[in-house]
């Protein structure tokens, strides 16, 4: 069957189009060069907006962490049951949905991917069997290393580059994981032992190796294995004022290698004003504006109650103060990692939270390179997900984000440049920063682009001038070439995939990490390690190729 | 006659994958261990029979229609038992938001006490490998969680802390004496005996935390512990609420919950609420991920309802009209009021206290199939082998056909 989608302004940037006129063609869930014939079905675009599906990089959306978030928001379940409807299943929920609720609101915005950036290795079955149960969107986990003590043991044993890299290919394999991830390495290893706070350069616990070291090797693994994504890095001190510091040291760290800094709006405070708490959004836009190995997402927060969901127990122990409503839970895992969930309400006329989001929005308005910038809410830690066509008009529309400053704490606009910030971005950048370049990011060859042999995720919106209108519900999404969503209204259900690396690596590693499995960890390897056929029942995984050395 | 190595079990919750399994003629019998709940559940592996309706042999298609019938025709159904892998939790969702039923485990019970807890106050928590390699001092709770959980001394307990400087571990039993069998398998290991009212352990709890900051009122016992608490690298505080006694177990909890907190401000603890009796924990898992709440939740109407109370199914069960009730860990199960329509998708040799309307054999999890399991910590899901053919069908698959065989709804 060919399916010609006919007249529509393309944006597709990984093919330099930018909204010209033109016809799409798809065959088999595949786009295709014009292949000349008749279509047997034309479905006419003329005067519409046609971009790839759009893909997440980075929303929590399944795992442990997950669960215990949807458990510990008892009131949001309460208050907001989503009763079934159509095809669209039963279920709940606003920052912490369940599963089919999640899969069809990414699908109602024309999402067609989201990847889950914190799967443990002890939780990544967990995460693959929830994962599973999300419809309509693809998604993948990154994994989480450096916090593991058997990685800061191979460390510390001096243990050379070769071997630490076979390590990081041996889990990510066994885990079936994208990505590698690391959340304030060593950090999580060292509050195990009572410490809540660890410096780039200091020395850690027990195993006695800095986060410096950890960075370094991690970075260095992913180079070496060739992942298409680079470490994917949560930084030291979230949310602790003055954290820009150590922001830096942490791409210094890395010495030139690719690194990704996600929810940097976190990690982009200073200490400044008669507040001890200001934007450091222009010494980061900076950093980033010049290393074309640097790339970061935001993590921008919205007004409005949510729930945080980390790795970063240090950082989570910390913030439980801040708790709202007063309940929170924190869990040391397996010795692999931790998490912790505080409930969050982030109010526009608290200065602090006020500024926040101020410095989220510099942040996005300051990186000049949108394919090194991705648009995220680091959902829910900053907001919903839903939150995103929200956050595209304040990034297109300039009177409408200077109307939005002007409801905040009236101390903001003099502690921060963004009412001087005239950029808008355009539809070309949006579709840059929410589809192509995730997508080249990840290494996922054949989505978040529209040229042949793409999968035929197809986004289809009318262009209206209210941008969250127009992105809040798009008029066509297509999944895999099939038609999910018209006018909001899912049509039909799809399978989402599953998406991984098997970078090569020495199985010799095997063998010491069976030995140490054995002695400790109660589990045999054999039974830890995931086979290719328990994901999506043996349908669905989609291998990425690794290129190692080559960057 | 074949040995089965390195069999995982999927009883408990504690989630031992060590063990070996010998099979002759059908029959299964563990070699490896004396785990009286592996050894019983295991060797429990009679030959298939045939699906009954009304008491009579019947096919799996005249079965599988009669219990559509059943379930569609009810005004108010109970979806319970949930004994089953992560597969089968998934079909019972389906078949119970088809039919508006309320869902619930058979062991909510103690997961309850917990959870209750966890959604008021939160907690701070570890698994099981952590407890291994780096607690240095084990308060176990109350009545002795072995009696639900055999091995978790051998196995979790008794190795040394390999990343803990002194690798050295003691135990204290506060509020239950240790069984004959911990004293055992405890070995080396040093332990002490605090003696309490297991009904009192909400107040031992409470001035455990008082005597923290405050020691001067305490008694010597509680005195002592709390400064050895204090003194501790990582102090994990073990408990299984399902062998609380009295009512307000929850508030036992609570308190213990509490007590980590507050050794949390001077050192590190976490708790390690013990449960995953029949995969509960899995079913908790699946049921918190599909539908945003916990067991013990409605699905008349549509839209999840949850509340542990009203819909746990002990209460539940005398409101409701039909009962499908699956238990594949077990071959057990409640008797029911009479002129209950119940489905039950059972064992085979299950005794039925009253013959029920439709009776379909199924095949155990990590027996005649490969299962996703959680473990009781509720982070390590486990995926259990296959180890004979008795030609039974898995619960996914009976639930799937059944939910087939409902009338298709009128579309809009
Ligand atoms: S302790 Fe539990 S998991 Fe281990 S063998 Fe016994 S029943 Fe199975
Ligand atoms: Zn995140």
């Amino acid at each position: 069957m060919l399916t010609k989608l006919a007249g529509g302004r393309i944006y597709d940037p990984a093919q330099g189009r930018d909204g010209e006129v033109g016809d799409l063609f798809v065959r088999d869930g595949r786009i295709v060069a014009d292949p000349g014939t008749e279509p047997d079905e034309t479905i006419d675009l003329s005067g519409k907006v046609v971009m790839a599906g759009a893909i997440d990089i980075h929303s929590h959306i399944a795992g442990g962490k997950v669960n215990l978030a949807r458990l510990l928001m008892a009131e949001e379940h309460r208050a907001e049951p989503v009763t079934a409807e159509g095809l669209c299943r039963c279920g709940g929920g606003v920052a912490t949905p369940s599963t089919h609720v999640t899969g069809c609101r990414y699908a109602q915005m024309g999402y067609t991917a989201a990847f889950e950036p914190a799967m443990l290795a002890s939780n990544a079955r967990h995460a693959h069997l929830e994962m599973a149960d999300i419809p309509l969107i693809d998604t993948g986990g990154y994994l989480v290393l450096g916090n593991d003590d058997l990685f800061l043991e191979l460390l510390a044993s001096g243990a050379g580059e070769a071997a630490i890299a076979d390590y990081v290919g041996w889990m990510l394999t066994a885990t079936r994981s994208l990505a590698v991830k690391s959340v304030n390495p060593g950090g999580i290893n060292a509050f195990k032992y009572n410490q809540r706070k660890l410096d780039v350069d200091a020395v850690g616990p027990f195993h006695a190796i800095t986060p410096r070291r950890i960075l370094a090797a991690l970075a260095a693994a992913v180079r070496r294995l060739g992942v298409p994504h680079p470490l994917h890095l949560h930084g030291f001190n979230l949310g602790v004022p003055g954290n820009v510091e150590a922001t830096l040291d942490s791409i210094a760290a890395v010495d030139g290698l690719p690194l990704h800094l996600t929810h940097v709006q976190f990690h982009a405070y200073g200490t400044e004003g008669d507040r001890r708490f200001s934007s450091a959004a222009t010494q980061i836009a900076e950093m980033v504006n010049r290393t074309p190995t640097l790339s970061i997402d935001v993590g921008q927060i919205m007004f409005g109650q949510t729930v945080t969901a980390s790795a970063d127990t240090m950082a989570q122990m910390g913030n439980a103060g801040h708790a709202h409503p007063k309940k929170w839970a924190v869990m040391d895992i397996e010795c692999d990692a931790g998490c912790g969930v505080v409930p969050f309400r982030y109010r526009d006329k608290a200065f602090v939270n006020a500024l926040q989001w101020a410095i989220g929005l510099e942040l996005f308005l300051l990186v000049t390179d949108p394919w090194r910038i991705f648009l995220t809410t680091d959902h829910p830690n900053g907001a919903p997900f839903t939150s995103y066509p929200e956050l595209i008009r304040l990034l297109m529309d300039r009177d409408y984000r200077l109307a939005k400053l002007a409801e905040l704490h009236p101390d903001v606009p003099a502690h921060c440049i963004l009412p001087s910030l005239a950029r808008e971005y355009t539809l070309g950048e949006i579709a840059t920063m929410t589809r192509a370049a995730p997508a080249r990011s990840l290494g996922l060859k054949d989505r978040g682009h529209l040229g042949p042999g793409a999968a035929a995720d197809v986004v289809v919106y009318t262009d209206r001038p209210d941008r969250r209108a127009m992105f809040e519900t798009p008029d066509l999404v297509f999944k895999d070439g099939r038609l999910i969503v018209r006018d909001g209204v899912m049509v039909a259900l799809a399978a989402g995939r599953t998406h991984v690396v098997e970078p090569g690596h020495d199985p010799a590693i095997e063998a010491w990490i069976d030995r140490r499995f054995e002695a400790r960890m109660g589990q045999k390897l054999a039974h830890f390690r995931i086979s290719a056929d328990e994901i999506r029942d043996g349908d669905g995984l989609v291998r990425h190729d690794c290129r190692p050395g080559a960057f | 006659m074949a040995t089965h190595c390195d069999v995982v079990c999927p009883f408990c919750g504690l989630g031992c994958d060590d063990l070996t399994v010998e099979e002759d003629a059908g029959r299964l019998a563990v070699r490896s261990t004396d785990c009286p709940v592996a050894r019983e559940r295991f060797g429990h592996t009679p030959p298939a029979e045939p699906p009954r309706v009304g008491g009579r042999p019947a096919s799996f298609d005249d079965a599988v229609r009669a219990a559509a019938e059943i379930l569609w025709t009810s005004r108010a159904p109970l979806v319970a038992g949930l004994g089953t892998d992560v597969a089968g939790v998934r079909a019972a969702l389906a078949l119970a938001e088809r039919v508006g039923a309320v869902v619930d485990h058979e062991r909510s019970e103690g997961l309850y006490r917990n959870l209750a807890v966890f959604q008021r106050s939160g907690w701070i928590a570890t698994t099981f490998a952590e407890l291994r390699n780096r607690c240095d001092l084990l308060l176990v709770v109350g009545p002795d969680p072995a009696a639900l959980h055999p091995r978790f001394y051998e196995r979790w307990v008794v190795p040394p802390p390999a990343l803990q400087a002194p690798a050295l571990r003691e135990v204290v039993f506060l509020c239950g004496e240790p069984l004959e069998t911990t004293r055992a398998a405890l070995g080396e290991v040093p332990f002490t005996v605090i003696p309490g009212d297991a009904t009192q352990i909400g107040a031992v709890a409470a001035a455990l935390s008082t005597a923290l900051t405050d020691p001067t009122g305490a008694a010597p016992g509680i005195a002592g512990l709390a400064e050895r608490l204090r003194a501790a690298h990582y102090a994990v505080v073990a408990w299984a609420a399902a062998g609380f006694p009295g009512a307000h177990a929850d508030l036992a909890v609570e308190r213990l919950v509490r007590l980590v907190q507050d050794v949390n401000r001077q050192t590190r603890c976490a708790g390690l609420p013990l449960a995953g009796y029949d995969n509960v924990v899995g079913a908790n898992q699946v049921c918190t991920w599909q539908l945003g709440v916990p067991l013990r939740t409605s699905l008349a109407g549509g839209a999840p309802r949850h509340d542990p109370h009203r819909f746990a199914w002990e209460r539940f069960q005398h409101a409701a009209d039909a009962v499908l009730w699956i238990s594949a860990f077990r071959p057990e199960m409640p008797a029911f009021a009479t002129g209950k329509a119940v489905v039950a998708l059972a064992q085979p040799g299950t005794a039925f206290a009253a013959e029920p309307a439709v009776v379909i054999p199924v095949g155990t999890p990590g027996i005649d199939h490969a299962a996703h399991v959680f473990r009781g910590d509720s982070i390590v899901a486990l995926r259990t082998g296959h180890l004979i053919d008795r030609g039974l069908p898995d619960v996914a698959a009976v639930l799937s056909a059944i939910t087939a065989a409902l009338p298709q709804e009128a579309s809009c």
